[in-house]
């Protein structure tokens, strides 16, 4: 052990570096930061009493009332949702829908009415299927994103699976499965939302692709035919 | 139109394909006036990324002229000369919005795949395989380029295309990875790999104020270009003398360098034991990415150093030595080349005189010789450094380097 007074010179005052400093400043006490805790509880998943249930979550930088018209119109929703052929206002709540494969006619194709259960503009849509043989239900939220992102956009389906078959109702006629079906819509309804547009490779040129090349097509999912956004072609 | 096709591992094919169409309202069609190959696009032709379908039309770094607009793009119109950036990028996400436009939400069509593996998708690439969105890529006649109104950087000058090409990819992507390194004013930089991205990423790192760049590679043509353009002091790490990181420690008066640049990415050839067992584990699928680079950069950095890393990965990798970055206090930073934050200020370098980067084009082809090109450039013959295509021209046979 060394002599410590020749260690070297003594600190004059008290070093307080500013990124300590602003330990005392500028955050919150904690008391009020405590009333921000939480405990997570996740979305509803599937149970064991055969019902299916999907959700997706997307942030869109736009604001919640512009989407929720975006949603409400639909009219619009071919355009940015899989598989929906028409989807048509028989009255204020009701919607008759015609879904299947809309670049292919002779392709299955199933229709049905929904009805619109709750209705609070810019904040939640939710809805239900009014033909007894397609059990299915769901809700659209919005919600305001931190800062200056937008809207959080919440979506939940859910659909009673007779005998563990057929999921949602569009999965009847889609190559899909249900559960992607809800995120590839929500994906589809912030590109259309952001860009006014859906990204789209369907008639990209290529060179011949032999049996191998088609076969991974179908696997990558790239035989669901892309809804047009707003349409060019 | 003809087009270059990817038809199966190490199996390039020019077919005669359907000219593209516009298909969205943000689309133009592009004749292609040149157009070139990567180094990345020796991952897609040994069979490294997955996801590629026979017939898929490769190329990622082309320019040209408009030929068709779509009624949402405003600003080109047919007979403007552009040069194209290799990320689709939307212009209104989150992401284009701060500048990481390679993290585009919203233009890969797949981004289902590119989740399953990444946990989010970034930006759709051109001609880069299906987890990146499946686009037909610019080694062809034409091309379709989506959101051409946020993309292309419009060529006002009279400069000739190969002066300009390289702003599509590899001027950009060795910037950003000198720009990733963090290089302050009289800091020492190593760089592994004398292709073009590390070229222009040894130019670069000057341009960012670096007092000294070292360059690793063993191609004596990279290493002279290295040398002799960009004044970079040069390493052949083959030779039997050379311990790279005893080197590095040498010539940094014991510190090791400040920042170090990976510029080769997965496919990192090494003579070592170590080197042995990624190749093995790599053919027998064990290991996705052969990351012998980023074991030797890990190792020689300086402590509180910046590793940047350009070079390509993909997958998972195998036995890297964290515990050297965690001991040093290594920051880390990489991706791919948010493009359309660099394409104005570098096309300045270009026209003010700064950099030529025609530099390094060892040779110039037509589109009837692109698939012998491809393994003359995996296999580094023919002192081959960069091939500049013409898709209009059946054979040029121009093999004299610059």
């Amino acid at each position: 052990m060394g002599d410590r007074a020749h260690a070297g010179a003594p600190l004059e005052e008290p070093f307080m570096p500013e990124h300590v400093s602003r330990l005392d400043s500028t955050l919150p006490e904690f008391p009020a930061a405590q009333g921000r805790g939480a405990i997570f509880s996740p979305l509803p998943q599937d149970t064991h009493d055969s019902r299916m249930r999907a959700h997706s979550v997307q942030t869109i930088g736009v604001d919640a009332q512009t989407l929720y018209r975006l949603w409400r119109d639909v009219t619009v929703a071919p355009r940015w949702m899989e598989y929906v052929i028409s989807a048509e206002p028989k009255s204020a709540t009701v919607t008759h829908w015609v879904l299947g494969n809309p670049e292919d006619p002779r392709d299955k194709r199933i229709e049905y009415d929904t009805e619109i259960i709750e209705d609070i503009p810019g904040e939640k849509i939710s809805w239900r299927s009014l033909d007894s043989s397609i059990k299915e239900s769901g809700e659209v939220l919005f919600r305001p994103a931190t800062g200056d992102r937008g809207t959080v956009v919440v979506l939940q389906e859910s659909a009673h699976v007779p005998g563990g078959s057929l999921g949602i109702a569009a999965a009847a006629v889609t190559k899909r499965s249900p559960r992607q079906i809800v995120i590839e819509d929500l994906r589809h309804f912030k590109q259309i939302a952001e860009t006014g547009e859906i990204p789209n490779v369907e008639r990209n040129p290529h060179g011949p692709r032999g049996f191998i090349g088609t076969l991974k097509e179908h696997l990558y999912g790239e035989n669901n035919p892309t809804p047009p956004g707003t349409v060019v072609h | 139109m003809k087009a270059v096709c990817w038809m199966g591992t190490g199996n390039i094919q020019v077919h005669k394909v359907p000219d593209p169409e516009i298909v969205n309202p943000h689309d133009a069609i592009l004749r292609v006036t040149r157009t070139a190959i990567c180094g990345s696009d020796l991952h897609l032709y040994d069979g490294y990324i997955p996801t590629m379908e026979a017939g898929d039309i490769l190329g990622h770094e082309f320019m040209g002229v408009v030929e068709e607009v779509g009624p949402e793009v405003k600003n080109l119109k047919r007979g403007d000369r552009v040069v194209v950036p290799f990320t689709i990028s939307c212009g209104n996400c989150f992401f284009c919005k701060r500048d990481l436009w390679s993290l585009c939400d919203n233009t890969n069509p797949n981004a289902q795949i590119a989740e399953t593996m990444y946990g989010y998708s970034g930006s759709a690439l051109f001609g880069y395989s299906h987890i990146y969105g499946g686009f037909a890529g610019g080694q062809a006649q034409y091309v379709r380029v989506p959101f051409a109104n946020v993309g292309p950087i419009k060529i006002e000058n009279d400069l000739p295309d190969e002066k300009v090409l390289f702003l599509s990819d590899i001027y950009p992507t060795g910037y950003m990875g000198a720009e990733n390194a963090n290089i302050q004013p009289g800091d020492t930089v190593a760089i592994w790999g004398c292709g073009p991205v590390g070229l222009f990423a040894i130019a670069s790192a000057y341009m960012l104020g670096a007092e000294r760049v070292i360059a690793i590679d063993r191609f004596p043509e990279r290493l002279k270009l290295a040398r002799e353009y960009c004044g970079a002091t040069t390493i052949d790490y083959t030779d039997n003398d050379v311990v790279v990181v005893e080197a590095l420690r040498d010539l940094t008066g014991g510190i090791g360098p400040d920042s170090c640049i990976d510029a080769v990415g997965m496919e990192a050839h090494s003579n070592t034991l170590i080197g042995m067992y990624d190749k093995v584990k790599q053919a027998a699928m064990l290991e996705t990415d052969r990351p012998f680079v980023l074991r030797q950069a890990l190792q020689a950095i300086r402590k509180g150093g910046t590793l940047s890393i350009p070079g390509v990965y993909g997958g998972a990798l195998d036995k890297v030595n964290f515990g050297a970055a965690f001991g040093k206090a290594v920051h880390m930073a990489m991706g791919q080349t948010h493009m359309h934050k660099y394409l104005k200020p570098l096309l300045k370098s270009i026209e003010a005189g700064k950099i030529d980067p025609s530099f390094l084009i060892s040779h110039r082809v037509g589109i009837e010789e692109v698939p012998d090109m491809y393994k003359i450039w995996r296999d580094k013959k023919d002192q081959v450094t960069k091939i500049v295509i013409d898709p209009w021209r059946d054979q040029i046979g121009d093999k004299i380097a610059a």
